[in-house]
């Protein structure tokens, strides 16, 4: 039961919020799917490999009859979870120092969220309304978000090249073979194990 | 459309967990029980299911108390939730599950409410639409390539530094055939396994973080 | 913010000294009572971050302690516990997350390091081996008068002199000496590179909390401390190691790698690092060096690698983008404004001529001194995600090829262009070119503290 596997993180967190807040939050999410230069933010940061936020309504808690007791309950719930690469602290103050606006329009209307900045009451609240992962699965555990937008480009210049190599001269070649090189000379990192915690 | 991002869907799933005070352990002890002990590498039935790029399973408690002036309150059921990031919509990505490893569905979900098991896939597939949520937002840092193509990629990438490395000075004539060679065994190579760390060097995994 | 009181500070933490000879005590204390005696009869020895206006002393001093030293002063034990975990465990426990593995695991260590019995280090600098002679013999005599302390050993430091007269030269033929952080507070020239960036591209000073304990730093906060305030405030936190080189190593390597090098060696040899072995930072002067650049304080640091994104002047694993990555990842520089650390330290062992036989056993290396506020957040942070490792850096699990621990296995890309001068070139079977031979963590505090110390007037309150 660990939280991590191979370079990636799962976080989980669950926050409660006053039924009247829902709707805003609701509002932001929509604005910043569909403005796609706020993201860009998101992108820029690169270890994350996936995110979500889910909402879920007091009344919406999944209710399957057979004896299950209904929820009552006061407040909507904010889920949150997070796949990132990184550790823990790195990742929480990465989004304190760059991101914290963005940090704030989501979870300002969760109940005592005592805002991104400054850092250690950030991270008290961040352990408090954190749980743990009890089985986590990647398919590439010794790949980041970088390893694999890296990977992706070394693909995709190596289908270029291999288009040339049957109607090349040996000269003619060399000179997109070099091309080559240069488009992935800065993605060649080896990937491989994370660094121990 | 909230549950995908490009190519890629973000499924979320909450399962009522049976509550029965006789039972010894209770459900959500034993589905971390076995949790505990299934495999998280190749050997994991998401390896071994089509289309999984990272899932988690996560039994909720309850919700957090976050201190006055908050009210407490409690859920009355314990929840298991069901994160997947995935190549396809729920019910083509459901129908693989329930194809590919029905047995180890079985093993978790049989301690949920109302589960009727994998074997019958339509039962199947209205119970897990039932506990479905909807994602409200969902990013994906690479939204637009699949988890055959990704995992082909980071063994090309590989493969490719060491010709890089190996091939630097060569004259043009010896480079052309080799990297010939070179694409010929690539093509060949199977795609790497789904959740298998590469072989590199004494492999130190996990821990408690800091 | 509050000026900074330097008759309280160690001079240590505020300046290098910039005298040639150093000298590291390492003790061990018996008896609580008579070593809190042998360091309140210390204290006015101590250096100060006091001004010297009536020019350098002939030589200085300095103490910290391990957290086992801390535990042999008997220090109250709510005050032990509200160290820093990872001060508590001490550096050879954080061996795996340092990557001090292999060639740089602990097993291998100096017996002094390998012993868990240092609790505490005094730090001498001096203008003359004689005058660090005299200060070692007159601290040996107050060690035996009081009791208080014995020696477990000690390891000397020195520039590198070449011709007689010492040089800013490391073993490996590079300029060292650049880059320490610039601080609020701190009385020293600032010089443009060397604080934070700022959204307009000029540098401002680092928040005093990025190197002293008691200041608000670069979170917008008073980070936690040890209890009480006035034992933490105006104290730091020191890294030691002890960095082997195997100069012959790297040399073997530099030339076997430049003959495939279209840019010659002295030009592959500023790939590695990110700076030409004069000083000369490859942003700035990418085909040659530039003495001009080097002794100009308005320049010689002054550098973003905007224009750089793929790394064709200035390799994107080269050691200096790893350790200081300024703009390198994006946000304005601000993502790495709580990672930087001051480093002193010196050379240790005799320098070795370009065409002198050498072998890796010679004793040669650098003694490592790093100061920062929090060892995880800074100084392990660098080590273990920057020097060990490359994600941040967009190079998988590459690590720095200078003081990575590759174990024959490394590899380092240095990316090029279509110039037949400046190539792309990958170099692999990285060997291990530094090993650490020991070190530890340790608490530099204030005179005030050491004062409290000394006194057994620490109260956790």
């Amino acid at each position: 039961m660990s939280n991590i596997n191979g370079k990636v993180y799962a976080m989980n967190c669950v926050t409660p919020m006053k039924p009247w807040k829902t709707p805003i939050l609701r509002l932001i999410f929509f604005l910043l799917w569909h403005i796609k230069s706020k993201q860009q933010d998101l992108i820029n940061l690169s270890f994350i490999e996936f995110a979500r936020w889910v909402i879920v309504p007091k009344t919406q808690f999944p209710y399957l009859g057979n004896r299950q007791h209904k929820e009552q309950l006061q407040y909507d719930y904010l889920l949150f979870f997070s796949n990132f690469n990184g550790t823990w602290n790195q990742y929480i103050d990465a989004f304190s120092a760059v991101l914290s606006t963005g940090l704030n329009l989501i979870w300002r209307w969760s109940e005592k969220f005592p805002g991104a900045v400054p850092i250690t009451p950030f991270k008290t609240y961040i352990a408090q309304v954190q749980f743990d992962t009890d089985y986590y699965y990647t398919a590439y555990p010794y790949a980041t978000a970088n390893d694999l937008k890296a990977a992706h480009i070394v693909q995709a210049s190596l289908d270029q090249l291999s288009q040339r190599v049957d109607t090349d001269n040996p000269d003619q070649f060399a000179e997109h073979y070099l091309q080559f090189v240069l488009q992935v000379q800065a993605h060649l990192g080896v990937t491989g194990a994370a660094p121990l915690c | 459309m909230p549950n995908q991002n490009g190519k890629l869907y973000g499924l979320t799933f909450l399962a009522p967990i049976i509550d029965d005070q006789k039972a010894t352990p209770s459900h959500d002890l034993q589905i971390r029980a076995y949790l505990a002990t299934l495999p998280t590498d190749q050997n994991s039935p998401f390896a071994k299911a089509p289309s999984t790029h990272l899932c988690r399973l996560v039994v909720m408690d309850d919700v957090v108390f976050v201190g006055h002036p908050a009210h407490e309150e409690h859920l009355k059921s314990k929840y298991l939730i069901f994160e997947t990031n995935c190549d396809s919509d729920a019910t083509d990505y459901l129908t693989g599950l329930a194809k590919t490893i029905p047995q180890q569905l079985d093993a978790i979900w049989s301690h949920c409410v109302g589960y009727p098991g994998a074997a019958n896939l339509s039962e199947f597939l209205s119970y897990m639409k039932a506990c479905q949520l909807k994602t409200t937002f969902f990013f994906a840092a690479v939204n637009d390539k699949s988890l055959p193509e990704s995992l082909r990629a980071l063994a090309t990438q590989r493969a490719v530094v060491d010709f890089i490395a190996d091939h630097q000075g060569m004259d043009p004539g010896r480079l052309q055939s080799e990297f010939k060679q070179f694409l010929a065994e690539l093509k060949a190579c199977p795609i790497p396994e789904p959740g298998a760390m590469a072989p590199l060097r004494n492999i130190k995994t996990g821990g408690r973080n800091e | 913010m509050s000026k900074l009181n330097e008759t309280d500070i160690q001079g240590f933490v505020l300046r290098g000294y910039n005298l040639p000879f150093a000298r590291h005590l390492f003790l061990h204390f018996e008896d609580s009572a008579r070593a809190r005696k042998f360091i309140f009869e210390l204290l006015d020895q101590i250096t100060t971050g006091q001004r010297w206006d009536h020019g350098k002393p002939e030589s200085t001093l300095n103490i910290a302690f391990t957290h086992r030293g801390l535990v042999a002063l008997d220090l109250p034990t709510a005050t032990l516990l509200s160290f820093p975990v990872e001060f508590q465990e001490g550096m050879k426990r954080r061996a795996e997350i340092l990557g001090d593995t292999g060639a740089s695991d602990p097993t291998k260590w100096d017996e002094l390091w390998q012993k868990d019995g240092i609790h505490s280090w005094l730090g001498i600098s001096a203008v003359s081996p004689e005058a660090l002679d005299a200060r070692s013999a007159q601290l040996q005599s107050l060690m035996s008068e009081t009791n208080g302390a014995t020696l477990l050993g000690s390891q000397d430091a020195a520039s590198l002199f070449f011709d007689g007269k010492p040089c800013n030269k490391e073993h490996f033929g590079f300029t060292d000496g650049f880059g320490n952080p610039d601080y609020l507070g701190v009385d020293r020239d600032s010089q443009p590179g060397q604080g934070k960036l700022m959204p307009d591209g000029t540098w401002q000073r680092l928040a005093t909390g990025e190197l002293l304990l008691g200041y608000a730093d670069e979170a917008g906060e008073l980070p936690p401390a040890p209890v009480p305030h006035l034992l933490a405030s105006n104290g730091t936190f020191m890294v030691y190691r002890k960095l082997h080189q195997n100069v012959a190593t790297f040399r073997a390597y530099l030339d076997s790698q430049a003959a495939n090098y279209g840019g010659g060696k002295e030009k592959l040899a500023a790939k590695f690092i990110g700076r030409w072995r004069d000083g000369t930072p490859l942003e700035l002067s990418p085909d040659q060096p530039d003495q001009s650049i080097v002794m100009d304080p308005a320049r010689s640091t002054n550098f973003t690698y905007a224009n750089d994104p793929s790394g064709t002047r200035c390799p994107i694993g080269a050691h200096v983008r790893r350790v200081h990555p300024r703009d390198a990842f994006g946000f304005n520089g601000k993502l790495i404004d709580r990672r930087r650390i001051t480093r002193r330290g010196l050379p240790y062992g005799k320098a070795a001529l370009e065409n002198e036989p050498i072998t890796d056993s010679d004793e040669r290396g650098v003694i490592f001194i790093a100061l920062n506020a929090s060892l995880v957040r800074q100084f392990e942070f660098i080590q273990q995600q920057w020097i060990n490792y490359g994600n941040d850096a967009h190079q998988g699990n590459d690590k720095d090829i200078l003081m990575g621990n590759h174990g024959g296995k490394g590899r380092f890309v240095v990316q090029g262009d279509t110039n037949l001068a400046n190539p792309p070139l990958v170099c692999s079977h990285l060997p291990n070119f530094v090993e650490l031979r020991g070190g530890d963590y340790f608490f530099l505090p204030s005179i005030t503290a050491l004062g409290m110390i000394g006194m057994d007037l620490v109260d956790p309150r």
